[in-house]
């Protein structure tokens, strides 16, 4: 079955029929994450690096933040008995309009609070499609593991 | 005939837009203007009274009695509620198509375009600014011009789209070199043709800052800038991705932060599904 992740928001699941999809990463990061071994994984989609900007906020939907959403990803894929060291960990999104420079630069923000999280726990990250001026969807088939994207004026394509 | 013959063509066969728009914005910003007089100005057109009803009375704003009247609708939910049905309705006639050429499926320059006026309204409102319908309008129609010229782009996908990643052009510009117009003045011209006022066919004309000294006009800015926070959302970014200049004196002159434009995000971020009921029913 088709699980559609939707902006400020997360999907992880270990059924063989489902493919897990997030359409039109913006600036947003898209974060796939995947045990092989019991075939167990999911998708993220966050829109902002840090939560400190609006705790209430983060509390309702703890998603819409890296800092508070990577951690329930990874928690969520151990619940099904996914282990660090074995996942595959795929990130795609995090572009910019064109000229955004420094603090403004949301999509640059976004991936720099990842591979800081990223860098803290050991995390490495196998593939990436990240930065330019295009937006992204990404695919992730639990069966097997393999990702697709598709970029903005071309078509999809396996990772 | 060049291409910019046949456009104005196509412009001229363009459904016209409503009239009730134009009636209901000359007034509406007017610091004087009553709620009596919006609500006359609704029901004295039938078709437009019935739909805005319908969509009073749909579970989305469930009220507990239905509105029989404008003005009940109007004492229930509020005038700038209202106002806003009536503003989408129009907008939702010209705006609901597919846009191949920009690679926007049936729905998504909609819901680009509901999004893009309720962030400029959140701005508006953040900064007190008067004219809020104004800019939740301008908001709402700043891309007419591309579902004329999508066809266009759609035949020149390949050239435009070359321009834009080899010679460093924003999609905008890329149009107007390919093209010999883009969908910014494509969309002035329909907003006259409307003969919608100075004001906001300046907005629509400018909403990407081609020219630059336009950032000072502050509801230029905010519908810039709303538009800005949609593409980093991913709304409305079809095959021309996010490839338009950013120009953060827009901030500047508005007095917006970085972090005003994460909180704002993070605003719309949880309206998000009220939004997609919204779009349902309007």
């Amino acid at each position: 079955m088709k699980q559609i992740v939707g902006v400020a928001d997360m999907k992880v699941s270990n059924d063989l029929k489902d493919s897990v999809v997030t359409y039109s990463l913006g600036s947003c990061i898209g974060l796939v994450i995947y045990d092989p071994f019991v075939k167990a994984g999911g998708i993220l989609h966050y829109m902002l690096p840090d939560s400190s900007i609006d705790k209430t906020k983060a509390k309702i939907n703890p998603y819409m933040f890296a800092d508070t959403a990577i951690p329930r990803l990874f928690k969520q894929a151990y619940a099904f008995g996914a282990k660090k060291p074995r996942m595959d960990v795929y990130i795609a999104g995090g572009a910019e309009i064109l000229d955004q420079k420094g603090f403004f630069n949301i999509g640059k923000q976004n991936y720099m609070a990842l591979k800081k999280m990223f860098f803290k726990n050991n995390v490495l990250i196998n593939k990436q499609n990240v930065g330019g001026n295009v937006n992204r969807t990404i695919r992730l088939e639990i069966a097997t593991g393999d990702i697709y994207i598709k970029t903005s004026g071309s078509v999809e394509e396996k990772v | 005939m060049t291409a910019i013959q046949e456009l104005i063509k196509e412009i001229k066969n363009l459904k016209p837009i409503p009239a009730v728009i134009n009636q209901i914005l000359e007034i509406v910003d007017q610091p004087n203007s009553s709620m009596a007089q919006i609500a006359n100005i609704i029901q004295y057109d039938p078709a437009v009274t019935a739909s805005v009803l319908r969509t009073c009375n749909s579970a989305f704003f469930g009220l507990k009695n239905p509105a029989e009247s404008i003005k009940d609708a109007v004492s229930l939910l509020g005038i700038d509620q209202i106002i806003e049905i009536v503003l989408m309705k129009s907008g939702a006639k010209v705006l609901s198509g597919k846009q191949q050429g920009y690679g926007l499926h049936e729905g998504a320059m909609w819901k680009y375009s509901v999004s893009s006026a309720l962030i400029a309204k959140q701005i508006a409102i953040k900064l007190s600014l008067k004219n809020k319908s104004t800019i939740f309008t301008a908001a709402l129609l700043k891309d007419i011009g591309k579902t004329v010229l999508d066809r266009f782009v759609m035949d020149s996908f390949e050239k435009i789209s070359a321009l834009v990643v080899n010679e460093n052009l924003s999609f905008r510009e890329a149009e107007k070199k390919i093209i010999g117009v883009d969908h910014t003045e494509l969309g002035g011209m329909i907003a006259k043709m409307w003969k919608f006022s100075p004001k906001m066919v300046k907005i629509i004309r400018h909403h990407h800052l081609t020219d630059v000294s336009m950032v000072k006009d502050k509801e230029i800015a905010v519908v810039y800038l709303a538009d800005c926070i949609c593409m980093m959302i991913g709304i409305g970014v079809g095959s021309d991705g996010l490839a338009y200049r950013f120009n953060d004196q827009a901030m500047k002159e508005l007095g917006i932060k970085a972090d005003d434009i994460s909180k704002i995000i993070a605003q719309f971020a949880l309206n998000m599904q009220e939004v997609e009921d919204l779009l349902n029913v309007v």
